[in-house]
């Protein structure tokens, strides 16, 4: 089954750029890294909880606005499916659900924009770095679920800024 | 010849549908990502208000500083693509056309509808936008301001003219600064930035 046809989802209305009728823009690694370092040295940990919330929230309601309009897309299999095209085509890498459920589970990433980004700018991390995907993720799986936002805790357990084989990310219920 | 800025919007859309397996979109010598309005308002909003009154200053500065190193970086990466070479190199006459390269870009984005209103040649550029994703979602969610919000356009003003008329790249970051006397946030019928050499 096709889960949806990317290349129209995205489209111009005017100057405005929208995904699926919601309005989004570009931004390329610079500027993403260069806010995720300015919060994190600026506010640290702080910085990183305002980080993440923000992403939780946004995609919390862009992914609920998805779901409602795709209703032929019923199975978690095909919902978790659905979110890792998002993530890919919107730019930001590759994302493997694992055994998740309402209880939460483990997604792994090969590949992400923003460890390719941190990596460009800064070069390796000693601690793990990121806090988009975590925020992305608790978004995503509260929408689909059906919890409210701050339902889900999600950590990163390796992570690629460090030089991980790949970024690991455990969901738990907060 | 004049610089074409639908075509250049064109190309980026095409550009922009463009994946690798790896989900990182290279277009025009940077990584793009497509991401709500809702998460960089909130980021920056949010910054400026758990800095607080006191370090009000202080939250507006890293913000656009962040920006204008962004814009720095990201259009010098810009200029030197084969994406440029091909689509926008044609239709430049004279260096500052590629300012209107710069702006057709940025409205391909979805940064706003930029319109350069005034270009001094080294010393001063004049940039309008009705509709910038900032001031609207400023208005949106906090009401009215008492100052300019577009700290992300502010920067990315100044390293226009950074990329221009600045020393060569990468040591002319911060030779201009730009002000926004006029915001939709604050109750102007547009936003207005002018960048200017820095006093710093």
């Amino acid at each position: 089954m096709k889960l949806f046809d990317w290349k129209s989802e995205l489209a111009r209305k005017g100057h405005r750029v929208v995904l699926s009728g919601q309005p989004i823009t570009m931004h390329c690694h610079h500027y993403n890294i260069n806010l995720q370092k300015t919060l994190e040295d600026t506010l640290g940990k702080e910085g990183i909880q305002l980080l993440y919330d923000s992403v939780e929230y946004a995609n919390y309601r862009d992914f609920r606005s998805l779901l409602a309009q795709y209703t032929q897309i019923k199975t978690l299999k095909s919902k978790l499916e659905m979110a890792s095209i998002l993530y890919q085509n919107s730019g930001f890498g590759v994302l493997r659900f694992h055994e998740v459920g309402p209880q939460g589970g483990n997604i792994f990433s090969p590949s992400s924009h923003h460890v390719t980004g941190w990596l460009a700018k800064h070069g390796r991390r000693n601690t793990p770095g990121c806090h988009f995907a975590r925020g992305w993720i608790a978004g995503a799986l509260e929408a689909i679920f059906h919890f409210e936002l701050g339902h889900y805790a999600v950590n990163e357990q390796q992570c690629k800024m460090m030089r991980d084989e790949e970024c690991l990310y455990k969901v738990t219920a907060g | 010849m004049a610089i074409d800025g639908n075509k250049i919007v064109h190309a980026v859309m095409e550009g922009s549908r463009i994946r690798e397996s790896k989900g990182i979109i290279p277009l025009f010598g940077v990584y793009l990502s497509l991401f709500s309005v809702q998460y960089y308002n909130r980021l920056s909003f949010e910054f400026e208000k758990k800095l607080g009154k006191t370090r009000k200053t202080e939250a507006q500065a890293l913000l656009i500083q962040a920006a204008q190193e962004c814009g720095y970086a990201t259009f010098q990466g810009i200029r030197n693509s084969w994406e440029w070479d091909e689509i926008v190199t044609p239709m430049i006459d004279q260096r500052e056309d590629q300012i209107e390269g710069f702006t057709a870009v940025a409205v391909a984005f979805g940064w706003g509808d930029l319109e350069v209103k005034e270009l001094i040649p080294e010393q001063k550029l004049v940039i309008r936008v009705s509709d910038s994703y900032e001031a609207g979602g400023y208005l949106q969610r906090y009401g009215r301001a008492a100052s300019g919000k577009c700290y992300m356009l502010r920067g990315v003003a100044g390293a226009f003219m950074d990329l221009i008329y600045g020393e060569q790249y990468p040591d002319g970051c911060f030779t201009f600064a730009a002000d926004e006397p006029l915001c939709r946030a604050k109750g102007d019928p547009h936003c207005e930035f002018i960048a200017a050499k820095s006093p710093h």
